[in-house]
């Protein structure tokens, strides 16, 4: 237990070590994968736990990307104010937007889902104040190391709610209604709180990532805020790592991030096609993501990559 | 009179949304799969539309194509993956067809480029007036061509073997497998049928709008409310719930401004889904 803790400090010091040690390509590199990861852990919370899969995460991103911005252009609020407001709108969102569709299960709730980003891109492009169609321009700050381990402060918090939910009673609901909705609420799990408390805590992470991001890039507009490939990347990434666990999230940001890193260098397209092959074959052979992979190889060999086929064929 | 015009143009529209949700409702009502990649298989449909009709073959003569080509992917799809995983919990073939969503509108982006594209023959701009109402006939024939492939539709469920074939592995998967039906291929074929509809439907929707190759994630969830409307007892309500729809649609970027419609047809789609007006999604 001690050697665990000793690791991922030792870990944890090294990744907040980079910007002083790192050139301006890993950090770059290092705060668009942080974000990243904590927009997966984000997804993690709904996705993973509840079993809510939801297409449309992004929405809270973006709602946090232009609270932030309208706060500090428009208003002249410091970044800190700005991103309180930007976490704040996405979260109000999220329990306003929860309280209708939350009611809708399975195939319901992610149909629903599929829409959300681009509808709010087209409120966003209506409204006068978020600057329409053109965008707005945040004041230029150039200070990477303080984008960075924000960042990272964020993905470090995240992943603790996480991985306080997974010890917790909350996080037991949740996977009870993952398992049997009904069943869940039967032997009373309030669901519908839980899972409201599960949608809010989501968008408040992604909301926060959306400010950070915002600042950063200091330039935003509908259609980078509420970017759908952002969603795609959520999905997989925490696919990929492991829905339901701690870290399958993060691990499968970091290694899918830097896979990405290296195809978007060539062809932009190909790193998303990419990203979709990837979910094909991990929702067919590792269902469960690359966290259960050491102990269910070990258990079955190669046999446990075709598990899920001769479980679930027809 | 331009309240009559709007009326024509949501009920020819409408049609051929009905055609589009066809294929995911019967998907949906026999193999429990919900196809989030039912948008890009009309995408796709489009698109061979599209270049059939560069290469100067009228779009209507090719629609058959276009459903042949469509029929062999999804019975691939279907055959080679979705089989293996179709008794899993609803989450995975949720996330299969999700990914295989993106894999076929970035490959389609990669091979045909993000340009728009319409299918435009002569007769595009051709149209009847009929007492103040005016009505392109490519719209027309487009809702006849729908009505027509749901009439099929019906046709083959109902007085066809391979129909109660599928009826009843829709009804019970086991009882279906002691009469001797294998729902390997069952499923495969009604997922091709699926898609072949979605062919079909993408070539038409091709000649009344544009195509990118990113149209896949608005119309899959246009089809899954439509579907949602009309069950599946009938195809033909499907079509129905298609014009419950288009009209919908037309009457509110008439009164509420066309800036707002993509906002007002997603309005539409929550709340029709919080509402659920439910009907059996299941083959009678």
């Amino acid at each position: 237990m001690i050697v665990r803790w000793g690791v991922g400090a030792a870990v944890l010091a090294l990744i907040a070590g980079v910007p002083w040690f790192g050139n301006e390509l890993l950090i770059q590199f290092g705060i668009n994968a942080l974000i990243v990861a904590s927009l997966a852990q984000s997804w993690n919370i709904l996705g993973g736990f509840s079993g809510y899969a939801s297409f449309g995460n992004s929405v809270f991103y973006g709602i946090g990307t232009y609270g932030t911005a309208i706060a500090m252009t428009e208003w002249g609020l410091p970044f800190w104010f700005g991103l309180t407001v930007g976490a704040v709108a996405a979260l109000v969102f999220a329990l306003l937007l929860g309280w209708p569709i939350l009611r809708l299960r399975g195939p319901y709730f992610a149909i629903v889902t599929l829409g959300l980003s681009a509808t709010m891109a087209a409120v966003i492009s209506n409204l006068d104040i978020a600057g329409r169609n053109n965008g707005l321009v945040l004041p230029l700050t150039r200070s990477d190391a303080l984008f960075y381990e924000s960042s990272l402060a964020l993905l470090v918090a995240a992943t603790a709610i996480v991985a306080w939910i997974a010890n917790s009673r909350f996080g037991m609901g949740l996977i009870a209604i993952r398992e049997d909705e009904d069943a869940a609420a039967t032997i009373g799990v309030n669901t519908t709180r839980l899972k409201l408390m599960a949608l809010a805590l989501s968008a408040l992470i992604a909301g926060v990532a959306g400010g950070i991001h915002a600042y950063w890039i200091t330039f935003i507009d509908p259609a980078s805020a509420f970017d759908i490939t952002l969603d795609v990347r959520m999905v997989i990434m925490t696919m990929f790592g492991g829905p339901g666990t701690i870290l399958g999230p993060v691990v499968g940001a970091f290694i899918l991030s830097a896979i990405y890193e290296v195809l978007a260098d060539t062809i932009s397209t190909a790193a998303i096609l990419f990203f979709g092959l990837v979910i094909l074959v991990a929702v067919m052979f590792l269902p469960r993501g690359l966290m259960d992979l050491g102990g269910g190889f070990r258990r079955l060999g190669w046999r446990y990559f075709t598990a899920n086929i001769r479980e679930n064929r027809l | 009179m331009l309240l009559a015009q709007i009326l024509v143009n949501g009920v020819l529209l409408g049609g051929l949304y009905g055609l589009m949700a066809l294929g995911m409702a019967l998907v949906w009502g026999v193999l429990n799969i919900v196809n989030l990649a039912h948008g890009a298989f009309i995408m796709l449909g489009g698109y061979v539309v599209y270049f059939l009709f560069v290469a100067g073959i009228d779009p209507f003569a090719a629609l058959p194509v276009a459903m042949v080509a469509l029929f062999v992917l999804g019975y691939a799809v279907q055959r080679g993956f979705l089989n293996f995983i179709v008794r899993s919990a609803l989450l995975n073939t949720l996330l299969f067809t999700f990914g295989l969503d993106i894999v076929l509108t970035y490959l389609a982006q990669l091979l045909f480029s993000a340009d728009y594209r319409t299918i435009n023959p002569d007769y595009a701009g051709a149209n009847v007036t009929i007492a103040g109402v005016t009505i392109p006939l490519a719209r027309l024939a487009a809702f006849a061509v729908a009505l027509l492939l749901a009439g099929l539709l019906a046709l083959l469920l109902r007085r066809t073997r391979l129909g109660r074939a599928i009826r009843a592995t829709a009804q019970n998967l086991t009882a279906a497998r002691l009469y001797g039906i294998d729902p390997r291929q069952i499923y495969a074929i009604t997922f091709g049928i699926g898609a072949a509809l979605a062919g079909a439907a993408g070539g038409l929707y091709g000649m009344v709008a544009q195509i990118t190759p990113y149209i896949g994630a608005t119309l899959t969830a246009k089809s899954f409310v439509i579907a949602i409307i009309g069950g599946l007892e009938n195809p033909l309500y499907v079509i129905a719930g298609g014009i419950v729809i288009g009209l919908a649609e037309a009457l509110a970027a008439l009164y509420l401004g066309p800036t707002w419609s993509d906002v007002i047809s997603f309005g539409l789609l929550v709340l029709i889904l919080v509402a659920r007006p439910v009907r059996s999604l299941k083959l009678a």
